[in-house]
Parts: C-alpha cells; sequence; structure tokens
C-alpha cells in the first residue's frame, strides 16, 4: 500500500510541476501598424518640443527623452527603423547647459509658496569657443550625419523658409555642412530627409516668442513677431507638400498650443506675489503703451519677470532719487514686455486660432490627421489629473509636465504627449501601434 | 498574546494568497478542498469546526492538522501596450489545525484555528502601478473554541467564539524622486487589535441518505492602530510633506459568509455535497488610512472599495474504494465582488472557477493522510480602475493549490 500512495504522490507532485510552469497569458493588444503605414524612416520635424528642449536647455538626457525618441520606440513594435537624433556626446552631455532645482527658499511669509532655487549647469557643455558666436547665441558642436529628429529649437514656420537662418540659429547651424550654412533651407533639409513617416509639430514660434517677450517683438530679430497669417499659409502649405510627396507619404500634424496653457504664464499671479509679500493690498504696476497700469485679471506676468519684480532701482522722483521696488510703484513700474496684458493676450491667442485654423486646412487638403495639441493642453491640463497613480496639472514643478522653463516638457511630459500622438495614429490609420509607460520616464527630481 | 502567537506559529505559515473572492481564503480542510470545498451539509469531522458547528456533535474524538502551498500567478498589462508584468508572489501557506474532545455522549468541545481571510500579492516598485502598490500582505488567523450539541438523532446545533488575530503591510512608491532619480517609498506595517466574532450552526440529518446544514459566520472587522508609517529615499525638498514618526490607523471588515449545505449518499461508496454562500462583502466599502501627521498635505488615504455581496457554488463527492482509500473530485464558481470600475492591484479580482481532486487514506482505525489539489482561474478582466484610485488594465490570475493534512482521532 506505501508503494501505491508513493506512486500517487509522485503523480501529483509532477502534475503540480508540470501546472506551475504554465503562466497566466493576457489574450490582450496585438501591435500592428496597419495597412497603410510604413514605419522604416520615421523623422520628426519640429522646433524645442521635438528636439527635446528642456529646463532652458537642449541636453543629452532631453534629447534621448524627447517624443520624437518614445514614439521611435514604440514604431520598433510595428517596424520601425533606427531612428538617429543629433545627440550630444557624453563628454558634452549637458549641451547649451540647462537649470537644475537645487533647493527651495523658505516662504518669504506665511501662507506664500517656498521658490524654487534654479542653478544653471555650466560644465560638459558643446559650446564652441573655436569660433564666433551667431545672433541667436554660441555656436555648438556639429553633428551632420543624417538624421531623424529634426526638431531645431528656436525653428518657426517663418524662419523654416529661409536660408539665412542657418547662419543665425545655432541649433539649425549644428545640422548643417559650412557650406550649407546660410545656404539651405529647413524645408530643403526636411525634403532631404525622405521620411516614410513624419510628424509635423511647427508653428508655436509664430507666436510664442511673440508672446513671452510681452507681446513686444525685437526690431533687431526679424522673427520675433506674429507670423502674418498669408505668409504662415504659404510656407506651411509648401513644408506639408514636401513631406508627404503629394499623398505618398503618411504622417500626423500637430498643431499650437495656447501660450497661456503653460505654466510660464500661470505661476506668477498677483495672488502669488502678495502672498510671498505678505501683503494683500499690494499693487503690481505696469506701462500699457504710454499709460501705466495695475495688473488685473486677466494680466499675465511672464515666470521670466519673476526675478525682476521687487528689484530695487535707484529712481528719479520729485523729490530727487529714491530707492523704490521694480512693479510695486508707479513710479517704477514693470516694463511692457515683462507683462503680457490681457489684450495682449487675446492678440496672441486669436492669432493661435488662426494659425491654427492654416494648420487645419493644410492638414484636410493633404488627408493627414492633427493632433490638436491646442484643445488636448487646455482640456487635458487645465484641471490637475490622475494617471497611474500621480497627479499631474500644468502648474510650476509640482504638477510633473512642465519642465523647469515652464514651456517645455519634462520626459514624463513628453510620454504622456507621445502616447496621445499613438492615440491619434491608431484612432486614424486603423493601427495598434501600444503606448508608452510614462512612469517609467522623470518627472521632476527634487533635492 | 497576538504576538507570541504570531512567533509561535511562525512567519511563514502566515500568508495567505488570496485566491478566492476578494481577499477571502478558502482552504480549510484537505478533505474538503478535494470536494470543491464543500462541507456545511454533510459530516466533515474535526473540520465542522469551520464548515459547520452544528456537525461537530457528531465527530470522533481527535485531531487534524493541514496546510496548503498556493503558488499564484498573476499577469497584468496596461491598456493598449504589449507588455505584460507578473506579480512574483511568495508561496502562501495558509493552515488549519482543529482538535474535537467529547465532553458527553451529546456535547462536544473544540477548538479550531485557520486562516479564511489573507493576501499577499507581490507586484515589485518598477510596474507602472507601483504609485499604487508594490506589495501587500494581509494575514488573519482566527482560533475558535467551539460548543456543539446533539438535540436530536438528527438535529445537532453548535457555536464557537471566533478570535481573530492579524496584521497587514503595505508597501507603494510615491510619486517624488530625488536627485539620483530614486522614488519615495511608503510602508505602512502595523498589527490588528484582537477581534471577536462567531461561527453557528445548525446540521439536520433529514433521512439516512440526505443531510442539510445552515452555518453563519460573522463579520470580523480587524483594526489596525498605531501602526508605524515609513518613508525612504524622500528628498529633503518634500521631507515636511512625509514627516517621520507617522502612524496610522485602519480597519478592513472580513465579511459574513452565509452557507447552506447539502448531502446526498446514494450509495455507502458515493458522497455527493453542494454548498451555496452569499459572502457579505458589501461591508468593504472603502479603504482608510488615518495618518497622525499629514501625509503629502492630507490627514488620511481613502480608495473606495464599494464590494457587492457575492455568492460561491460549491459542488463536490467523495467516492470510497474501499474503507482505506477515497477519492474525491470538485468544482466551484466564486463570484467577484468587485464591481467594474473598482479593480485594484492588492486585488485583482474576478469570477474565479476552481476546479478540485483530492484523496484520502486511512493507515488504520486512527490515522489517516488527506491530499488535495486545487486549480483556480480567474476570468481575465480589463477595468479602468478609475472609481478605485486602482491601476487601468487587463488582469488575469490562476492559482495551483497541493496541500496535505493529517489527521488522528482516539
Amino acid at each position: 500500500m506505501k508503494k501505491y500512495i508513493y506512486k500517487v504522490s509522485a503523480l501529483v507532485l509532477f502534475a503540480g510541476v508540470l501546472f506551475t510552469s504554465c503562466d497566466p497569458e493576457i489574450e490582450g493588444f496585438e501591435p500592428s501598424k496597419g495597412a497603410k503605414l510604413d514605419f522604416t524612416k520615421y523623422v520628426a520635424v519640429g522646433n524645442s518640443l521635438t528636439a527635446g528642449y528642456q529646463d532652458r536647455g537642449l541636453y543629452r538626457e532631453g534629447q534621448l527623452n524627447s517624443y520624437p525618441a518614445i514614439l521611435a520606440q514604440q514604431f520598433a513594435f510595428v517596424g520601425g527603423g533606427a531612428f538617429v537624433q543629433p545627440l550630444f556626446t557624453e563628454a558634452q552631455a549637458n549641451g547649451t547647459g540647462y537649470l537644475k532645482l537645487t533647493g527651495f527658499n523658505p516662504p518669504a511669509n506665511p501662507g506664500a509658496s517656498p521658490s524654487p532655487i534654479l542653478t544653471p549647469v555650466t560644465t560638459n557643455l558643446a559650446v564652441r569657443t573655436d569660433v564666433a558666436p551667431l545672433p541667436g547665441g554660441p555656436r555648438l558642436t556639429k553633428f551632420t550625419d543624417t538624421v531623424n529628429n529634426l526638431g531645431v529649437p528656436g525653428m518657426s514656420v517663418l524662419s523654416s523658409f529661409t536660408p539665412v537662418y542657418g547662419g543665425i540659429n545655432p541649433h539649425f547651424e549644428r545640422l548643417l555642412t559650412d557650406a550649407e550654412v546660410g545656404q539651405k533651407n529647413y524645408i530643403t533639409k526636411v525634403g532631404e530627409s525622405q521620411p516614410t513617416f513624419f510628424t509635423l509639430w511647427l508653428g508655436n514660434n509664430d507666436v510664442l516668442t511673440y508672446a513671452t517677450n510681452g507681446a513686444v517683438a525685437d526690431p533687431n530679430n526679424p522673427f520675433s513677431g506674429l507670423t502674418p497669417a498669408a505668409q504662415f499659409q504659404q510656407i506651411y502649405g509648401a513644408l506639408v507638400a514636401t513631406l508627404t510627396k503629394g499623398g505618398e507619404v503618411e504622417g500626423v500634424i500637430a498643431n499650437i498650443p495656447d501660450v497661456t496653457s503653460v505654466p510660464f504664464f500661470k505661476t506668477v499671479t498677483l495672488a502669488a506675489v502678495r502672498a510671498s509679500a505678505g501683503n494683500q493690498d499690494l499693487n503690481i504696476y505696469f506701462k500699457d503703451g504710454e499709460t501705466t497700469r495695475i495688473i488685473a485679471a486677466g494680466d499675465l506676468i511672464p515666470l521670466s519677470t519673476q526675478s525682476a519684480l521687487g528689484r530695487v532701482d535707484m529712481i528719479q522722483t520729485p523729490n530727487g532719487t529714491a530707492p523704490i521696488p521694480h512693479g510695486f510703484h508707479p513710479l517704477n513700474p514693470l516694463n511692457d514686455n515683462e507683462v503680457l496684458d490681457v489684450n495682449e493676450v487675446k492678440e496672441v491667442t486669436d492669432h493661435t486660432k488662426v494659425l491654427n485654423d492654416i494648420i487645419a486646412q493644410v492638414a484636410a487638403a493633404n488627408k493627414i490627421p492633427v493632433f490638436d495639441v491646442n484643445k488636448y493642453f487646455n482640456e487635458r491640463f487645465a484641471k490637475p489629473f490622475v494617471l497611474n497613480g500621480v497627479v499631474y496639472s500644468s502648474s510650476f514643478i509640482t504638477g510633473n509636465i512642465f519642465s523647469l522653463d515652464g514651456i517645455h516638457l519634462t520626459p514624463r511630459g513628453a510620454a504622456i504627449v507621445a502616447n496621445e500622438f499613438i492615440n491619434v495614429i491608431n484612432k486614424n490609420y486603423g493601427a495598434s501601434v501600444p503606448k508608452v509607460d510614462e512612469t517609467q520616464y522623470r518627472a521632476i527630481p527634487l533635492p | 498574546m497576538k504576538s507570541k502567537i504570531l512567533a509561535l506559529l511562525g512567519s511563514t505559515l502566515l500568508t495567505g494568497t488570496a485566491m478566492a473572492g476578494g481577499y477571502q481564503v478558502n482552504l480549510a480542510s484537505q478533505r474538503q478542498i478535494g470536494m470543491g470545498h464543500t462541507g456545511t451539509g454533510l459530516q466533515t469531522g474535526t473540520s465542522s469546526i469551520f464548515f459547520n458547528p452544528g456537525a461537530m456533535a457528531q465527530a470522533r474524538n481527535g485531531v487534524t492538522i493541514g496546510a496548503s502551498f498556493i503558488t499564484s500567478k498573476i499577469a497584468y498589462q496596461a491598456p493598449e501596450t504589449n507588455t505584460t508584468v507578473n506579480a512574483d508572489n511568495p508561496t502562501g501557506t495558509p493552515f488549519h489545525a482543529y482538535g474535537v474532545f467529547g465532553i458527553t455522549d451529546k456535547l462536544k468541545a473544540g477548538i479550531g484555528a485557520y486562516t479564511p481571510f489573507g493576501s499577499t500579492v507581490r507586484w515589485g516598485d518598477e510596474w507602472n502601478g507601483r504609485f499604487g502598490l508594490n506589495e501587500l500582505s494581509l494575514q488573519a488567523i482566527f482560533v475558535q473554541p467551539t460548543l456543539s450539541y446533539q438535540l436530536t438523532d438528527k438535529l445537532g446545533i453548535g457555536a464557537g467564539l471566533t478570535v481573530a488575530f492579524g496584521s497587514v503591510n503595505l508597501q507603494r512608491s510615491l510619486p517624488v524622486e530625488n536627485s539620483n532619480g530614486d522614488e519615495g517609498k511608503i510602508e505602512l506595517d502595523g498589527g490588528a487589535n484582537t477581534a471577536f466574532g462567531f461561527n453557528a450552526g445548525i446540521f439536520f440529518q433529514a433521512t439516512d441518505k440526505l443531510s442539510l446544514g445552515l452555518n453563519y459566520r460573522s463579520k470580523v472587522d480587524l483594526e489596525v492602530e498605531e501602526g508605524d508609517v515609513t518613508f525612504t529615499n524622500v528628498p529633503a525638498a518634500a521631507s515636511a510633506n512625509f514627516q517621520p514618526g507617522t502612524q496610522f490607523s485602519a480597519a478592513l471588515p472580513m465579511p459574513a459568509t452565509l452557507t447552506l449545505g447539502i448531502s446526498y449518499t446514494p450509495t455507502n461508496k458515493l458522497t455527493l455535497a453542494l454548498d451555496i454562500s452569499r459572502v457579505e462583502w458589501s461591508a468593504y466599502k472603502e479603504l482608510r488610512f488615518d495618518f497622525t501627521k499629514d501625509v503629502a498635505g492630507r490627514p488620511n488615504s481613502v480608495n473606495a472599495r464599494n464590494y457587492e455581496d457575492t455568492y460561491i457554488f460549491r459542488l463536490g463527492g467523495e467516492y470510497k474504494v474501499n474503507d482505506a482509500l477515497a477519492l474525491r473530485a470538485g468544482a466551484y464558481l466564486d463570484k467577484t465582488p468587485v464591481e467594474d470600475g473598482y479593480l485594484t492591484p492588492e486585488t485583482p479580482d474576478a469570477d474565479s472557477r476552481g476546479l478540485s481532486v483530492g484523496i484520502g487514506y486511512a493507515f488504520s482505525e486512527k490515522f489517516g493522510v488527506d491530499a488535495s489539489f486545487l486549480y483556480i482561474n480567474k476570468k481575465e478582466r480589463t477595468d479602468a480602475a478609475n472609481l478605485s484610485g486602482g491601476v487601468p488594465g487587463t488582469f488575469k490570475s490562476i492559482a495551483y493549490i497541493p496541500g496535505v493534512a493529517f489527521n488522528y482521532n482516539f
């Protein structure tokens, strides 16, 4: 009988081992590129957002985590090919330099927020000292191999048309051979890339440069105004035609987000300044054209104005020179370019809408789907939302989507945006490109 | 008292991976597991302490000790992704021990210890749901002194006081990272206050062939007070939000279960049994932790659960090959208490189907061994988890549960 028991036990044990080696399987998602798409050569066309610019700089980590790099990684599951980015080397990993969060100043007064200490990173840069700087800044180490990520910080639709721009913008200059600088425009460079699939997210700088400068165009910079609609339409049409080659090549077009949806314009508010000063009666004065006005609802103070606010200047008064804090007194108001007032906000948002309408028309004419970033930023980021147990918002630093410059995305934000690109691709092309786990990308590390 | 008992039993014995609905663990007897875990409407020997104290009056004096070894596997896939995450669950070993002693012919006393609830699930700290859960270990041991009285030849009643001991350990990642890229972590760890409930039953031998049983196990609330909250890797800039020395309190209901059992014995060799249980899961409304110091600016953490009452249907049979050898088989369907929108990684529950086989062998009049093997397959379930603060996606669980028990009668 004992023998029998052993036999049964051995059998049970064997069955147990057999069963336990089986893992549960999920009949889930089958990655597929659909019938129409070919990801063999994906090319990303765009500006700083496409390049992976963040924390007020372009550096290797941001490049590695750019939304096109994330997209290319996901496209690899459905036949995507190699994706070359103009990466800064490890030795020059800090690229242009960038801002790092190194601490917080405690709140000046009860109820105020602690203010972040942002320290520039100035080591291991890719800045060239062997040549003269360009009007747009010092030149950067070149990368003239063929690249898939053609994101150029500063690039606008307007500047994409002029060959001169290669001699102005160091980010564009670094992608060109010396012979091409000043001779080849961005559209030509885009055309040479011969993609089989593209994303195009350009046009932000046709309004943003103007907006971030308080709606004051720089007379020395022809690309600092609002690009006129007619000109925008003409160049944008040429750009899309170059990419689609008359309907041969598919892609996704992203439009221009509302500038007021980013923390750059939403962080320094009258309420925050009053709390910080511990004075609920404090007013902020600014120059609105020829007159001086008090900041009211709808007037936006850019993040870049924060450090100037309250700066003690020696001001000539009827009673002689006196120290007066900048912005807190009618005799020392904020400058016109330090505030985007309510009328200027309207001017910028209206013009954004005009340009987005053109983008929609050109996209429709070329049968290319549009990722409505404007709507997405306004609706998704307008109020805090939860993703995989993490709360996100468009708040500065704590919101985790926007980097330390208040405009560009963190790697986490880039992954969230990449997933939205994938949504648009899957929906419009009947594809099943797998989404990325955004939690694998960093948000804002704290000191 | 509590800590002594826990230490005595050893920590490995305490882990029960929830493989029944919710965090219930229905593995109370090897003989009964073999029969699809039926047992309320029949004489189950010493394990009547658990299945139906009303039937204990007819049990022979004796002791039983047994354990199951749960290998549970859970796979997860986030929505519209192609990567599968597998939970790395440790082997769970729920156990039971029963002893029955006659006081008079009609009155019997018994004591049992068993693990009717528990859950251990370990997802790790890299998956996309880590801010919801890294790992959870929930342990509960019930000790139940019981009396049973044979009112008439046909009718027995019994009741026991359940004394519940438990502990919980829950670990999550925090959505803050330091400059090295390390994410913060929170660990909640605490022992529950000793809690009390009861287990009562009636057993009715209607005819020679037909018997009925009704059993009610009451709800027990396990409450943790002054549990420890430990934070690690919290960046200095966020330290005010996650202060050392924080303590938590929480309560978790172990829901009441009402079971009706019927047994039919067409021949001397064959026993068939049917159990229908109603588990009052609606007692579990929310998972709430109250903190002594604000955590991330909040004095508590509350996530809705809103479980619903469910039914379990069980069917089992035993065939006695001869006086010594018995073969068993059974099946059950355990409906999930988790409603749509409320799925969580701590209990990624779905309707579960169980299939079991068992074998019993009596070496002598006094000594016998029972072995069982249970296979549990939960339906693949996709949920948005938008109402529970859970992790959206698709979950699929299976479990293999061999077990062995020894019984000695005197």
